[in-house]
Formats: structure tokens, sequence, C-alpha cells
């Protein structure tokens, strides 16, 4: 089970250098053919400095810098029993090409709750704050993880 | 592309254009998890997600649902309008306000497959220019 002791505990940030192509395999994958996101010359006639990353980009360097999982295992959270439940985004300056994203997960709440059939579960909600080279905050997320017993 | 949409086009209670994707192939899984970087097996290999009572084998990524929700929201709302976006893992405008200088609309979306069964809910909020 998650070690409720661990509330309010910040892991070591993921630096990541966000590139043109990783935003382009992203939209790929969705299949979404809107140019903004691969077409510097599309997404400066709508109002972008350059091409935007899409609005789920902000998984991206948590699954490849293996953080996510890092935090599950120092939370104790048994990896077969969890589900990811509920993910939001906040979004405050958009991130393009070439910009280097510093982002620091905490944890912000464990809480047990019982379901309609007398399971227990935790509820385990992760949540990171995204900054960029200049130190701006960009975005931040929160994922809520829960785990049945 | 979305095309620019204006605070005045909005009311309580529009609803969003739907989005029809897929149907979804198992390359399909492949490529978003070389993309996202979730590489879990229980999206790839056919024999791991058996082993752990998923019957019919493989099944897709919760954050590609979510991908397709967001391609379903920029194609209506411009990604740079976008404020904030959340799914749980059933489209219409519940909110409409001017707060803080900022034109806001709280929109619900769904994602549900062909039988109907839903797979995604969520909601977003923009901040939207007008007209004037």
């Amino acid at each position: 089970m998650a070690d409720h002791s661990k509330v309010g505990k910040e892991y070591s940030a993921v630096r990541w250098e966000v590139e043109r192509g990783k935003i382009r395999e992203l939209v790929r994958a969705i299949g979404d053919p809107d140019p903004v996101y691969v077409d510097r010359n599309a997404a400066m006639k709508e109002g972008y400095k350059d091409c935007p990353v899409s609005p789920t980009f902000l998984t991206v360097p948590m699954m490849w810098s293996s953080s996510m999982p890092g935090v599950i295992t120092d939370l104790a959270i048994n990896f077969m029993m969890v589900l990811h439940g509920e993910e939001e985004y906040e979004y405050y300056q958009e991130i393009y090409p070439g910009d280097v994203i510093t982002a620091t997960p905490k944890v912000a709440a464990i809480e047990e709750k019982t379901n309609k059939s007398g399971k227990k579960m935790d509820m385990v909600t992760i949540e990171l704050l995204y900054v960029n080279q200049r130190g701006e905050k960009v975005a931040k997320a929160r994922s809520l993880l829960v785990e049945r017993k | 592309m979305a095309n620019q949409i204006y605070f005045e086009d909005i009311k309580v209670g529009t609803e969003m254009p739907k989005l029809v994707k897929g149907p979804l192939i198992k390359l399909q899984h492949v490529i978003y998890a070389g993309a996202s970087g979730d590489f879990n097996p229980l999206h790839v290999d056919d024999d791991f997600a058996k082993a752990v009572g998923m019957k019919d084998g493989v099944i897709a990524h919760g954050m590609l649902i979510m991908g397709f929700v967001g391609q379903a929201i920029t194609s209506w709302i411009p990604k740079k309008d976008l404020k904030r976006f959340g799914v749980r893992f059933a489209g219409k405008v519940t909110d409409k306000k001017t707060q803080g200088g900022l034109n806001l609309i709280t929109c619900e979306v769904t994602a549900v497959d062909e039988t109907g069964d839903v797979k995604v809910t969520g909601s977003f909020d923009a901040a939207l220019p007008t007209k004037g």
C-alpha cells in the first residue's frame, strides 16, 4: 500500500529539452493532423512564436525520464494494482521547441477510500510544476493514481 | 486547425463538435508507446496483457485517449486559448463567465467507444477573445 508518510515529499526535478521531432511524433501517434504542431509558418500565422506542444505533451518528459515510475516505486505502490484515475493540466504559457523544461513532482495527497463493494483503495495525487529556462511557470499537471488493496 | 472562436459565439449549453477516431489498430499502440515513452507491456504485448487478465490482449493507453480528446478540443478551440484540461479515466458548455479580465468557458467532454461505452470523461476551460 502507498506510504502515507510521504505526503508533501518533493522529488528531484526532471530537466528536459523540448525537441521539434518529439512534438511531431506525439501528434502523429494521436493522429492529429493540425499543422500548427509541425509547420512553423502555419503556427506563426495562428499567432504562435513557433510550433506549440499539443495538450497532452506534458506526459512525455515524465515517461521518457522514468520519473513517474520512480515516484511510484518510492511510494511503495504495487505496480500491478495501480490505475491511472485522473489527469489534469493547467496551461500558463506555450512551450516551444528548444525550451528547457524543469518539472518537479510532489506528493500532494494520499487518501484511503472505500468503494461501493467495500474494497479499500489509496488515492494518490501527484502534482508537477513545469518551469522553463527563463524561470517562468509554463504548466501544472495533476495525476491521480488509484491503488487497489 | 481551429478557427478563432469568440466569447460571444458560446452559450452555456453549446455542444462542442464530435470527433470520430479509429478504428484503433495495434500498430497505433506501438507508435504511441514510442512517442510518449510509456512502454508498459499492457499496451503492446498481447501475451503479457492476457497474463494479467485482459482476455482480448493489449488495451490502449489512457493517455492516447486523452490525446484524442485533446485533438477534439483543439480542432474547435485554438490551443493558445486552452487554459485547463482534465479527464477522468461522459460534451457541452457548463459555465461561462468573465473573471480577472478573462472570458472563460467551461466545457465537458466524453470519449465513448462504438458501443457507447464511456472510456474517458473530462472537462476543459478556455479563455476566449471578445469581438469588441
